[in-house]
């Protein structure tokens, strides 16, 4: 054992290849989305199999790029997706930083309060919701948008946890060192947070990208659309007007940013999804 | 200028008191030792001081000024905690220039405190280093270092050396009693271990069921104590307390008869004591041993027997049930077991009253 790898690291052959399999099939659609966004719409209307063979073409990415929306979309996704983002951690920080540590009157039954958000599912207030943004004229605007993402329990009480598990020493070493209470929260509480703010960050980007059905309701312009709306708008007239291949090379396009994103925070969502994120 | 003043301090959490009218005075260079066992209120006291708790009723006065009603940071007050509490995602250097940041301290003065601090505790390597990369020891000397370079009136030690092992421990301890030469503050240090409360402070605080039981110098909280909770607190191993009864006063000295028969001539004052009032005889190890066979002792069983290289405790036990230490110099031959006769240097007893108090032996003429 001393002088070979730990056993977890070597795999026998029979493994390597059910998990070569499995990859397999997990890429194949990924593959054949790139293949045919790189065919020309003609070409796929006669034969999708000429998929695998040249001429390959770079037109239907030049097409999203002249007169679709594409572009309008994926500005969209980004604006609503930081937008919830941003607004989740600063809110769930804060909230968190505030049942962890502050001590005030019904602090334990608000948290119970926001914990039972977590038992609401979306279905049941999405109607009201709807009711409300449309009487505040919030539909077909950002903050309709991104507003109800931020209400999300879990954020709050993920955060929460996290500030529990931080040392009270070290706020009372800032006391004494003479800092204030947003001194202590701004330069040494939050930077420890760093890990839960990624974990929490990329999850909330990620299911704000995801988002169909609140924006499918929201947003009733195509200048509002996010991608996964306006993608599944421009499905309806596949095959008619723009075709396989240029529907394949947005949905290419529209996981650029996702891509981007998995492979930047790579270590905070395997850790994440390892449930270790909380020490 | 005057040191740090309690008066009258008390604190209860809900129901339970924690702190009892505590009221102690200590000098501005000096160095105190809260000496107590878990519970007894020693680390609620600290933090009353620091500013981490506050206090129900009482008052804090350093350096003159009240300060009971100050934040933390306003009081002039630096704190080494237990497991250091330094900032995990900030360098050495950014550690301790927290503090002296957040009072404005011009940055060149910081660059200058920090290097002095660093050269006393000999860290100035390690200074661009995260905490995380450091040793439990190097830790322990930022922790100090950041203490240091706030310059404060009153530095507060909660059980500095408790996370060090064996070798470290003693090596900090010499370091610890150096930086009280170097530094012009008072220092409080939190500790349940006597042997570092014995050797570092100037004065001994025992704390025990809330209140302070002596204040005194570490000779006189150990030849002196004044009750029978800090006879047996203080001194390891512990003083042995023998339940007897006072059978006359000769000569003006207590005489007691043993729950076991033996009498003992003690040197204590026999004044105040009542005939036939039952009393505690206690003994420190090295007022007992073993007295050679047929010389008349008092007859022990041994139970435990502790070689420390120059000296040998032997634990025993009497025939009436009670523990006895007794004490023999170099490598003692007897084991567990053994019966053995014990001589007792009544003269070198203490006495207390069944309420506690302590009667001393007075020195003979």
């Amino acid at each position: 054992m001393s002088e070979t790898a730990p056993s977890s690291q070597r795999l026998s052959p029979l493994v390597t290849v059910l998990l070569l399999i499995g990859a397999g099939i997990m890429l194949m659609p990924m593959l054949w989305t790139l293949l045919l966004s790189f065919k020309s719409n003609a070409a796929l209307m006669a034969d999708s199999g000429s998929a695998f063979m040249p001429p390959w073409t770079l037109e239907n990415y030049a097409a999203i790029f002249q007169g679709s929306l594409t572009t309008r979309w994926l500005i969209n996704s980004l604006i609503v997706s930081t937008g919830s983002t941003i607004g989740v951690l600063v809110l769930s920080s804060l909230a968190g930083y505030g049942f962890a540590r502050l001590d005030f009157p019904f602090r334990r039954t608000l948290f119970v309060i926001v914990l039972l958000g977590l038992a609401v599912p979306e279905q049941a207030v999405i109607l009201p919701r709807h009711q409300l943004f449309a009487m505040l004229g919030l539909h077909n605007s950002y903050p309709g948008l991104i507003l109800p993402s931020l209400t999300g329990a879990f954020g709050v009480f993920f955060m929460t946890q996290y500030f529990r598990a931080i040392p009270p020493e070290l706020d009372e070493a800032a006391l004494l060192d003479g800092a204030s209470r947003l001194t202590l929260f701004w330069k040494v509480l939050l930077p420890l947070t760093w890990p839960a703010q990624a974990t929490l960050g990329v999850f909330t980007f990620l299911g704000s990208w995801n988002d169909y059905w609140w924006p499918l309701i929201s947003a009733t312009t195509s200048d509002y659309f996010t991608l996964t709306v306006g993608l599944a708008s421009a499905q309806m007239n596949y095959a008619q007007t723009s075709g396989l291949g240029f529907l394949m090379a947005q949905a290419v396009f529209a996981s650029i940013p996702i891509l981007v994103v998995y492979i930047a925070f790579q270590k905070q969502i395997v850790r994440a999804m390892a449930g270790t994120a909380v020490r | 200028m005057s040191g740090l003043e309690l008066i009258d301090v008390s604190k209860s959490y809900g129901a339970t008191r924690v702190l009892d009218g505590v009221s102690l005075s200590i000098a501005p260079r000096e160095f105190i030792a809260f000496l107590g066992p878990s519970g007894s209120g020693k680390s609620t006291l600290l933090r009353i001081i620091a500013g981490l708790e506050t206090l129900d009723s009482g008052e804090v006065h350093l350096g003159g000024q009240r300060i009971d009603g100050l934040a933390p940071g306003a009081r002039g007050i630096a704190m080494v905690f237990q497991h250091y509490a330094l900032y995990p995602h900030m360098t050495v250097r950014e550690n301790m220039a927290f503090g002296l940041i957040n009072a404005k301290v011009p940055k060149d003065e910081i660059a200058s405190r920090i290097a002095q601090a660093a050269d006393i505790l000999e860290i100035g390597s390690q200074l661009d280093k995260k905490p995380g990369q450091m040793s439990g020891g190097q830790r322990q000397r930022v922790a100090i270092g950041r203490a240091i370079v706030k310059q404060p009136r009153l530095f507060l030690l909660d059980e500095p050396l408790s996370n060090l092992d064996a070798a470290l421990r003693s090596r900090t301890r010499v370091e610890l009693a150096q930086l009280r030469n170097r530094v012009d503050a008072a220092l409080i240090m939190v500790t349940h271990d006597q042997a570092e409360a014995m050797t570092l402070a100037d004065r001994i605080v025992v704390m025990n069921d809330r209140r302070i039981q002596q204040v005194g110098t570490p000779a006189e909280v150990y030849a002196r104590p004044a009750n029978a909770f800090v006879a047996r607190f203080v001194g390891s191993p512990a003083m042995a307390m023998l339940a007897g009864r006072v059978i006359s006063g000769e000569s003006g000295r207590l005489r007691v008869r043993l729950a076991g028969g033996a009498e003992l001539q003690t040197a204590v004052a026999a004044a105040g004591i009542a005939a036939d009032a039952p009393v505690e005889v206690g003994l420190r190890p090295e007022h007992v041993t073993l007295a050679p066979p047929g010389s008349g002792g008092i007859a022990a069983t041994v139970e435990l027997v502790e070689r420390l290289g120059d000296r040998t405790f032997i634990y025993t036990r009497l025939a009436e049930g009670s523990e006895v230490i007794a004490c023999a110099p170099g490598f003692s031959e007897v084991r567990p077991g053994d019966e053995v006769l014990l001589a007792i240097d009544a003269a070198a007893a203490h006495v207390f009253s069944a309420d506690g108090t302590a009667h001393h032996p007075e020195a003979s003429a």
